[in-house]
C-alpha cells in the first residue's frame, strides 16, 4: 500500500532537485551587473521600506475567510465525487441539499456585497 | 434508508433551518427590512415550538441514530424557542434605539437555535460537537454585533479566543472517548460504560469533556469569560447567551453525565460536585462586590450553574428532572431580567449601573414590580420559579448523599439574597434624582409579561410542568 | 527497518523538529513557515496511517488554506516582519507545571491503555469512496449540519468585514 506514494517522493524529490539547480545554473552561468535598484529587496513591485504603522483593510481578510470556507466544501465533494456511481440518486440529492444550502451563502454574500473590491 | 419518522422526529430542526434559510434569501434580496426578518424569525420559532410540542409524546432515534427526539428534548427545544422569540421582540427596539437594527441578528438568533436543539437531541458525539460549534459561532459574533463599539468588540474577541480553546478540549475529550469505547454513539457509549469506567483513557476523556463544557456552562474554574463577554456585549445578546446557551450546555451535560455514563456516585460525580460548590460560592461572593448590573448577573449566572452542576452531580433521574425544571426556571427569569436592563440601558451604554436603578418604582411602579419579581425568584424566594428550581436540584442532591452540597447551595442560596434584594432596595426605597425613562414599547411589554407570567406559573405548578418532559414522573 | 519505519522516523524528527521552531523562534514569519512544515508533516502521518482521505484534507485545508490564512495574518497586519513575539517570559514556572502535567497524564493514560492493534488496517484501500458513502447514509446529519455551520461562518464573516454604508 505504501509502496504507491513511492512516485510521489520521487516527484518531490525531482521538483527540489529541479528548483535547486535551475537556481545555481542561474548563479553561475548569467551575466551579473548589479545596480542600487536590482539589489534593493523585491515585494511585488511595492515599495520595500515604508512606515509600519499602517492599517490593512479588512477585505484582504474576507477573500481569505471566504477562499477557506468554499476550499472546506470542496473537501466534502471529493468523497462523493469517487464513489459517485454507487451513492446514485439518494446521494445526489444529498450533495444538492448540502451545495444549495452554501449556494445560499453564496448568493448572500453576493448581494451583501463582500465580493466586491471597492 | 431514511424513513418518515426519522423526518418527523427531527422536525423542529427543519422548521428552524427552513425559516433561517428563508431570511437569508429575502435579506439578500433585499425584499424587507430588518423588521420583516424579525416577523419571519419570531413566526419560524413559533412554528417550530408547536412541531416540538406535536413531539412531547414521541421518542426514538433518528437519522441512522445522530439524535434522539424524546419528551425532555422536545420540551428543550420549546423552551429555547421561547427563548429566542423573547429575545427577537426586545431585540428590534433595543438596537433600534440604538440605530444599529439589522436583520443579520435573527439569522444568526436562530442558527445558534438549531446548534441548541441539536445539542439537546444529540445522541452521537459529533451532533453533540457539531451543535455546540453552531450555537458558539453565532454567538461569538452576535457579542460584537455592534462592530464599531470597542466593548463588544473585545467581548467578542475574548469569547472567541477563549471559546476556541474550550472546543479543543472538547474535541480531544471526545476523541479520546471515541479511542477507549470505539464508537461516537451515545447508546453505544451507554452499554460500554461499565467495562471501561475505569479506564485511564476514558476518564481523561471524560475530564477533557468536563472542561469542555464547563466552560459552555461558565462554572467555575472555567468561568473566567463570563464577566467580560456578558458585560461587553449588547444586552439582548447577553440574556440570550445566558439563557439559552446555558439551557444547551446543560442539557448536553446532563444527557452525557447522566443517561450515558450514568455517574452516580461515581468519581466523576465527585468532581462535578466539587465543581458546582466552588461555582456557588465563588459566583455568589464574587456578585456582592458588583456595581454593574450586567456584571453582576454574570456572576449570578456563574452561582447558578453551580447550583444546575449539583443536579448533574447527583447523576439520578431526579437530578435529571431537577437539571430541566431549574433550567426552565433560570431561562425565564433571567431573560426577563435582561429585557428590563436592555429597556433601562441608554444609547452610551450607559444605564446599567445599580446607581442608576435608584428610585426606579416612582417613575415605572410596573416595570419596577416586575424586576422584584425576578430578583425575588433568582434568590429563590417562594412560590416564585427560581424556589422550585432550586428545591428539585437540592432534594436530587440530597437524596444522592450529597448533603453537603445540598447545605453549600442553601446557605450560598442565603448569601444571594444580600445582592439580589439591594437591586429591590434601590429600586423602591430610594429617592429618584435621575432622568425619566419612558414606559418600554409593547414588544419588550409583551416580553416581560411572557416571562412574568412563567415565573409566576413555574413556581405554583412545577408538576405541571414536570409532566411536560418527564412523562413517567 | 522496512521503508514503513524508515518513513515514520523521517517525518517524526522532521515535525519535532518544525515545532520546536514554530514555539521557540523569535522571528514570527520563520515559525509560520516552520508551521507549514509541521502541518505537511502531519499529513505524512496520517498517509502512514493507511488514512489517505484526512491526509488530503490536511494538505487542501491546512497547509493550502489555513496557513495562508496565517501568513496573510502576519503580513499585513505587521510589515515590522522581525518584531520579536516574545515579550520576556510571563508566568513561565505555572505554564511548566500545568503542561507538564497534562502532558504526564496523557502519555501515562495512552502507555497504559490496551490500544486495539489491527494488522489488516494496512493493506486497507483508498479511504475516500467508504468515507464519501458513510457521509450520505449515517452521517447523513452531521454532513447536512455542516454545510449550516459553513454557511453560518459566511454570514457571520460577511457581517464582521461588512463596511458600514453611510444613509
Amino acid at each position: 500500500m505504501l509502496e504507491s506514494y513511492i512516485p510521489i517522493f520521487m516527484m518531490l524529490a525531482l521538483g527540489v532537485a529541479f528548483a535547486v539547480a535551475m537556481g545555481k545554473i542561474n548563479e553561475i552561468v548569467g551575466p551579473k551587473r548589479p545596480s542600487e535598484e536590482k539589489l534593493s529587496t523585491y515585494e511585488s513591485g511595492m515599495e520595500p521600506v515604508r512606515t509600519a504603522r499602517e492599517r490593512f483593510s479588512v477585505k484582504f481578510y474576507m477573500v481569505a475567510m471566504l477562499f477557506i470556507i468554499f476550499d472546506i466544501e470542496v473537501v466534502f465533494l471529493y468523497p462523493w465525487a469517487v464513489s459517485f456511481r454507487s451513492l446514485g440518486i439518494q446521494g445526489f440529492v444529498t450533495m444538492l441539499i448540502f451545495l444549495s444550502i452554501l449556494l445560499i451563502g453564496y448568493y448572500y454574500v453576493w448581494r451583501k456585497g463582500a465580493l466586491e473590491w471597492d | 434508508m431514511l424513513t418518515y419518522t426519522d423526518f418527523l422526529l427531527a422536525m423542529p430542526l427543519f422548521s428552524l433551518t427552513v425559516t433561517v434559510l428563508l431570511i437569508i434569501a429575502t435579506e439578500a434580496a433585499r425584499v424587507g427590512r430588518a423588521r420583516f426578518s424579525q416577523f419571519l424569525a419570531i413566526t419560524g420559532l413559533l412554528v417550530t415550538s408547536l412541531l416540538a410540542g406535536l413531539n412531547l409524546r414521541e421518542s426514538g432515534v433518528a437519522f441512522q441514530g445522530m439524535i434522539a427526539t424524546d419528551a425532555a428534548s422536545s420540551y428543550l427545544t420549546i423552551l429555547l424557542s421561547l427563548a429566542g422569540i423573547v429575545t427577537a421582540l426586545v431585540a428590534r427596539p433595543y438596537f433600534e434605539h440604538r440605530d444599529a437594527h439589522r436583520g443579520e441578528f435573527y439569522i444568526l438568533l436562530l442558527f445558534a437555535i438549531i446548534g441548541m436543539v441539536l445539542m439537546a437531541s444529540a445522541n452521537d458525539l459529533i451532533t453533540l460537537f457539531l451543535g455546540i460549534e453552531l450555537m458558539s459561532f453565532c454567538l461569538y459574533v452576535l457579542a460584537g454585533f455592534e462592530r464599531t463599539k470597542d466593548k463588544q468588540n473585545e467581548s467578542a474577541l475574548k469569547y472567541f479566543l477563549l471559546g476556541a480553546f474550550a472546543s479543543a478540549f472538547l474535541l480531544y475529550g471526545i476523541a479520546l472517548i471515541y479511542g477507549s469505547v470505539g464508537s461516537t454513539n451515545l447508546d453505544a457509549i451507554a452499554r460500554a460504560y461499565a467495562g471501561i469506567s475505569n479506564q485511564p483513557l476514558f476518564l481523561l476523556g471524560t475530564a477533557m469533556l468536563i472542561v469542555g463544557l464547563g466552560f459552555k456552562v461558565a462554572a467555575v474554574p472555567f468561568h473566567m469569560w463570563a464577566p467580560d463577554v456578558y458585560e461587553g456585549a449588547p444586552t439582548v445578546v447577553t440574556g440570550f447567551m445566558a439563557t439559552a446557551g446555558k439551557s444547551a450546555a446543560f442539557a448536553a451535560l446532563a444527557i452525557v453525565m447522566i443517561r450515558t455514563f450514568d455517574i452516580g456516585g461515581s468519581t466523576t460525580a465527585d468532581v462535578l460536585a466539587l465543581l458546582a460548590a466552588a461555582s456557588m460560592v465563588l459566583g455568589n461572593v464574587v456578585a456582592i462586590a458588583q456595581t454593574n448590573l450586567k456584571r453582576m448577573l454574570a456572576y449570578s449566572s456563574v452561582a447558578h450553574a453551580g447550583y444546575l452542576l449539583a443536579g448533574v452531580a447527583a447523576g439520578t433521574a431526579e437530578g435529571f428532572a431537577g437539571v430541566f425544571l431549574y433550567l426552565t426556571a433560570y431561562t425565564v427569569t433571567t431573560l426577563g431580567a435582561f429585557a428590563v436592563i436592555g429597556w433601562h440601558e441608554r444609547t452610551n451604554d450607559e444605564g446599567t449601573s445599580l446607581d442608576d436603578y435608584v428610585g426606579l418604582s416612582q417613575h415605572q411602579p410596573v416595570i419596577a414590580a416586575v424586576m422584584a419579581l425576578y430578583m425575588f425568584s433568582l434568590t429563590g424566594i417562594p412560590p416564585f420559579a427560581g424556589f422550585i428550581g432550586k428545591y428539585y436540584v437540592f432534594m436530587a442532591a440530597v437524596r444522592a448523599d450529597l448533603t453537603w452540597l445540598a447545605i453549600v447551595g442553601v446557605l450560598t442560596s442565603a448569601v444571594s439574597a444580600f445582592y439580589y434584594l439591594r437591586v429591590i432596595v434601590m429600586m423602591y426605597f430610594r429617592e429618584r434624582d435621575g432622568e425619566h425613562i419612558p414606559l418600554p414599547r409593547i414588544p419588550v411589554m409583551i416580553a416581560l409579561g411572557i416571562t412574568a407570567a412563567l415565573v409566576i406559573v413555574v413556581g405554583v405548578l412545577p408538576s405541571t410542568v414536570l409532566q411536560l418532559f418527564m412523562p413517567a414522573m | 527497518m522496512d521503508l514503513y519505519t524508515i518513513s515514520f522516523y523521517m517525518f517524526a524528527v522532521l515535525l519535532l523538529g518544525s515545532a520546536i521552531v514554530v514555539v521557540f523562534s523569535r522571528n514570527i514569519v520563520r515559525a509560520a513557515f516552520a508551521l507549514m512544515i509541521t502541518l505537511l508533516s502531519i499529513a505524512a502521518f496520517y498517509v502512514l496511517m493507511m488514512a489517505d482521505f484526512v491526509g488530503i484534507v490536511q494538505l487542501l485545508l491546512y497547509v493550502g488554506g489555513i496557513l495562508v490564512l496565517i501568513l496573510f495574518g502576519v503580513m499585513l497586519t505587521n510589515r515590522q516582519i522581525s518584531v520579536d513575539i516574545r515579550e520576556g517570559a510571563i508566568q513561565t514556572i505555572p505554564a511548566v507545571i500545568v503542561t507538564s502535567t497534562i502532558g504526564g497524564i496523557l502519555a501515562g493514560a495512552i502507555w497504559s491503555t490496551a490500544w486495539p492493534m489491527r494488522e489488516a488496517a494496512r493493506s486497507v484501500a483508498a479511504t475516500a469512496p467508504v468515507i464519501g458513502e458513510m457521509f450520505l447514509t449515517t452521517y447523513l446529519l452531521p454532513f447536512e449540519v455542516a454545510s449550516v455551520l459553513l454557511l453560518v461562518a459566511l454570514v457571520g464573516a460577511a457581517l464582521i468585514a461588512r463596511r458600514e454604508r453611510k444613509s
